[in-house]
């Protein structure tokens, strides 16, 4: 849940430097160092204290207090995730930027892009939406109810349901993650909020039963109780002031098919996950034929391009080949490794929510706050020709800040396009009406029309030469500056940019989110002297604060009726254009990779709600093909090319 | 503060210098290349030398922007003058003409073609991409030009701060010694273990450093290493006869320092400028490489081997240039360096051989 409000970012460079000149720190790893460094302790005691005290929020009932009227679901008539011709075993070899800073999935430094691996995609939480059809699946939950008078839902735990170190899932481990992700321990402000306020109350009833209350009955009221992964009480017994410190590198016991063993974990170097051969889901529909090799090994590359040719001898079994320097040019369809049939190449194209990548321009910037300006930087925005040029014509121009959100998304509203002539009109009417002797406006009072345009995207940072170029035809002047990815965010949440080139990482829902970055509480505070100030560390990054847009807005959050609410959506999205604070970029419609033949995907390739190939787990390994391919190889046999495209996802 | 004369052994040296050929013709080699690249817009530009429009000429290397509507195109932005061009060959009739420099294109300017070609571009004499472009499209021997104006630039400015700030704290603890020796050396220590590589990335990961900063940091950085010459040379000659003859002869203290001691100490910092100079060169290079350098879009080295190495198999013309260039220049620097050095060495001059 966390991944709702953060941008991707990359770990900085430099917290990792220190990392690569050691040697063998093996020695470190492990908890055997550990128990003298963390004399024991107990948080048992505390935690019994904390539930009597918090008596609204824990409570404990009996199975016979569960109301006789409810209407169970199992939703297990949805179709199966993967395919059936998917063999178990096999050694799969992928490969990371950053070594983690850390196992923990929880607290500082816990956000990382491995994390995934270890939670995100692979633990089982009480039910997952479907791939396909956004529904709800079971996982933990064997079935669940919903309340909407009451706010609540009910959930019976599947009884298979085990940690992997062989301890069962119970209700118990529920009521510990309220205690858990409130508790101050955890070092992590964002859960302690979300956790505190997004949620009214738990309810043991026994067991395996219990209930969860949150306070508004919204349309996917549902999913804020069912996507919630519990969190082993008797695992986080020695909980405390020094958790980050004691549990850095103990791997968590999961509900999921892979775990991290001790003797994996090379810091600096590699890790890896195993398959937990006796995991409980090991025969669930949905789960049976995902998570498939047997192990999962994570090699640390920094350099792409290092990786790149690590890939091309096949110590990689696939590349992301998105960018089209790499899909047209560096392995192209003619290269031999794709015409001799070892490396097959596919796009696949997906349909979910799409990240907003665009230019956020900070109103409470001088000249910014001219609503004339910006409307003439989104005229001055070229992103036809970065579309054309630097992705060849393969991505497509965004047209709001909430695509991909199928009807909550505005049916017919469209991005300005790159025109001069209104680019220069918008600004003549901001004041700017002379050109300097450098061809960029200026106004009467000699100020220049030149903003700096910032970025955190190391990897997309030539094409934003394109954008400076074209903007100064219209006289507007962009000065670049690439930081690296936590600075670029830092920045932009103290609200210091300018502009900046970014997107919020979307994860998939039903309806888009507006509050966040729009509404005026997230741009503006008043302090002590009733002064109005900007108000940093929110997403409101463009500062905005309209009130009709706000007033909307808490209309929405309050409403409902998904009916009213896309009516609210697509109201509030033409308020935005209006405000032209934000310049849609581009969107992806699809991803593309290239993988060894050894590796398998389903017919269909993948689901409809993916990001990436990897992310639902679907592939097989096949080391029989494996040893056949690399013999062919060196033996100059040949198989036929695989070149596919999937789109039975693809809109138009 | 220059106003002394060299003294007859700097003179003799200076001569040992230019008798010394491969240093003394690299130095020259070197000069002329430094004096070329700041008239670079003369060569590579995208900017035209002449343009004769309507019976009138026009020179817009060096001028303000020229709007297209100053020669009949229908836009207010800039001139493209390769264009202008085109279009006066392609009407006969037309008496206007453009004179377009060598390289007909800028440093930061990207030139994707409209065709279905996609970047980066080999090197041919018919794009007048002599060297090809880079994977934006951006010509690499523009690139090569610019950066190393921007490279030795920086270089120079860099060694003339950090030798004025060593020269000054060096003669300072040397002169005064005592307690003031004794805790500047204890600074200078402090301030040597200072990593400066990680300093520079922390700063740059911040503030995006410009050109004057990040002069600044490097500066601030790299100024000790020399106080420890200019200290041991002035604690010498401060307890030399003449030294204690000016004393006695009433000179005060910046007159002994800059007029006695100064010139005789400063041969020594002399056989370190090329070397200090190529260090200057390759940290920049290293420092944009890594991406912690100057701004983006700023042409310069590191960027070329970052993407030459990017592309080293698509586009091997990249590294290959920027390569021998880097090469080239500091073999130049060394050569110079070496012939400095060697007519510097004091055994030359010395009666105990």
């Amino acid at each position: 849940m966390k991944k709702y409000l953060s941008i991707f970012f990359l770990l900085p460079a430099l917290l990792l430097l220190p990392g690569c000149g050691g040697g063998d720190n093996k020695e470190e790893s492990g908890e055997n160092g550990g128990d003298e460094k963390f004399p024991a302790q107990d948080v048992t005691a505390e935690m019994e204290a904390y539930y009597k005290e918090k008596s609204e929020f824990f409570h404990f009932k009996t199975p016979e207090d569960i109301p006789a009227d409810l209407e169970w679901t199992d939703n297990n008539q949805l179709s199966e995730i993967g395919s059936p011709k998917a063999k178990k075993g096999g050694t799969a070899n992928a490969r990371l930027q950053d070594y983690p800073a850390t196992l923990r999935v929880v607290g500082p430094d816990a956000n990382g892009s491995f994390r995934n691996y270890l939670l995100d995609e692979v633990s089982v939480n009480l039910a997952h939406r479907h791939p396909e059809t956004l529904e709800f699946f079971p996982g933990l939950a064997q079935e669940w109810a919903i309340d909407k008078a009451n706010k609540t839902v009910y959930v019976k735990l599947d009884p298979k349901a085990t940690w992997s170190d062989g301890e069962p899932v119970t209700t118990d481990d529920f009521f510990f993650m309220f205690f858990f992700f409130q508790s101050k321990y955890i070092q992590a402000p964002w859960y302690n909020n979300w956790y505190g306020t997004q949620y009214t109350g738990i309810t043991k009833f026994d067991d395996r039963t219990f209930s969860i209350s949150v306070p508004e009955a919204k349309p996917d009221m549902d999913s804020r109780v069912l996507e919630l992964g519990p969190k082993p009480a008797h695992f986080f017994k020695e909980l405390g002031n020094d958790y980050p410190q004691r549990y850095q590198w103990r791997f968590q016991p999961t509900t999921g098919a892979y775990v991290v063993k001790d003797s994996d974990v090379k810091k600096g170097r590699s890790i890896a996950l195993s398959r937990h051969k006796e995991w409980w889901a090991l025969d669930k529909k949905h789960w049976r034929y995902r998570f498939n090799p047997d192990r999962i090994e994570f090699k640390v590359i920094r350099d792409t391009s290092k990786a790149f040719e690590e890939f091309k001898v096949g110590n990689l079994d696939g590349f992301g080949l998105s960018l089209a320097e790499y899909w047209y040019q560096k392995l192209a369809d003619d290269n031999p490794l794709v015409q001799n049939g070892y490396i097959k190449k596919v796009t696949f194209y997906n349909d979910r929510p799409r990240p907003p990548y665009g230019l956020w321009i900070n109103q409470a910037k001088p000249l910014l706050s001219n609503k004339d300006i910006r409307i003439g930087i989104s005229y001055a925005s070229n992103w036809d020709r970065v579309i054309e040029k630097y992705f060849r014509n393969d991505y497509t121009r965004m047209k709001t800040s909430s695509d991909g959100f199928a009807s909550f998304s505005h049916p017919t509203l469209k991005a300005r396009p790159f025109d001069i002539e209104k680019a220069v009109e918008h600004f003549a009417k901001a004041g700017f009406t002379k050109r300097g002797n450098d061809g960029i406006l200026v106004d009467s009072t000699g100020n220049r029309l030149s903003f700096t345009l910032t970025t955190g995207y190391e990897s997309l940072k030539d094409m934003l030469p394109i954008l400076r170029q074209e903007a100064r035809k219209a006289g507007l002047d962009l000065k670049l500056e690439v930081l690296d990815g936590t600075s670029a965010w830092k920045k932009t949440q103290e609200k210091k940019h300018d502009i900046v080139f970014s997107a919020f990482g979307t994860f998939v829902e039903m309806y888009p989110r507006f509050w966040e970055s729009w509404h005026s509480v997230n741009a503006y505070e008043t302090d002590e002297d009733g002064k109005k100030k900007v108000k940093t560390q929110t997403n409101n990054i463009t500062s905005t604060a309209v009130p009709e847009l706000d007033e909307l807005i808490i209309k929405y959050r309050k409403s409902e009726d998904a009916e009213e609410m896309k009516q609210l959506a697509h109201k509030m999205d033409e308020i935005i254009h209006d405000e032209a604070a934000f310049v849609p970029g581009f969107v992806q419609p699809f991803y593309r990779m290239g993988y060894w033949r050894w590796v398998n995907y389903p017919d269909d390739f993948n689901v409809k709600i993916s990001d990436g190939a990897g992310e639902w787990f679907l592939s097989w390994i096949d080391e029989e093909a494996k040893k056949e391919t690399l013999e062919a190889r060196k033996a100059g046999k040949t198989f036929p090319p695989s070149i596919k495209v999937y789109d039975q996802y693809k809109i138009d | 503060m220059l106003g002394f004369e060299l003294n007859p052994v700097t003179r003799k040296r200076l001569r040992r210098f230019q008798e010394i050929r491969r240093g003394y013709y690299s130095l020259i080699a070197l000069v002329v290349l430094i004096g070329f690249s700041l008239f670079a817009e003369l060569f590579i530009s995208n900017r035209a030398l002449i343009v004769k429009y309507d019976g009138k000429l026009h020179f817009p290397t060096y001028g303000r922007f020229q709007p297209g509507t100053k020669f009949g195109l229908d836009y207010e932005y800039e001139t493209n003058y390769r264009k202008l061009q085109k279009k006066f060959r392609e009407d006969e009739n037309s008496k206007n003409w453009v004179l377009m420099p060598f390289v007909p294109y800028g440093p930061e300017e990207e030139n994707y073609k409209d065709n279905d070609t996609y970047p980066p571009y080999p090197p041919s004499r018919e794009t007048k991409h002599y060297l090809g472009t880079d994977q934006i499209a951006r010509d690499v021997l523009a690139q090569l030009v610019y950066g190393f104006r921007i490279a030795i630039m920086f270089s120079l400015m860099l060694m003339v701060a950090t030798y004025l700030l060593s020269v000054i704290i060096g003669c300072a603890m040397g002169y005064f010694g005592g307690l003031f020796d004794l805790i500047g050396q204890r600074i200078v220590e402090i301030w040597s273990v200072i990593p400066f590589l990680y300093v520079v990335i922390i700063i740059a990961a911040i503030i995006q450093p410009g050109f004057w900063t990040l002069l600044i940091i490097m500066a601030a950085f790299s100024w000790m290493g020399m106080t420890y010459y200019m200290r041991t040379g002035t604690y010498k000659e401060k307890e030399r006869d003449y030294t204690a003859a000016a004393r006695v002869l009433g000179a005060g203290t910046p007159r002994i320092i800059f007029r006695h001691i100064l010139p005789n100490t400063l041969s020594t910092l002399v056989t370190f400028i090329p070397f200090t100079v190529a260090a200057g060169i390759t940290s920049l290079t290293a420092l944009d490489f890594l991406g912690f350098g100057l701004p983006s879009g700023t042409p310069s080295w590191g960027d070329l081997l970052k993407s030459g190495n990017e592309n080293i198999r698509l586009a091997p013309w990249i590294i290959l240039s920027t390569v021998s260039s880097m090469v080239f220049v500091l073999t130049l620097v060394t050569f110079v360096g070496e012939a400095i050095r060697e007519a510097f060495d004091p055994k030359k001059f010395t009666t105990y051989r």
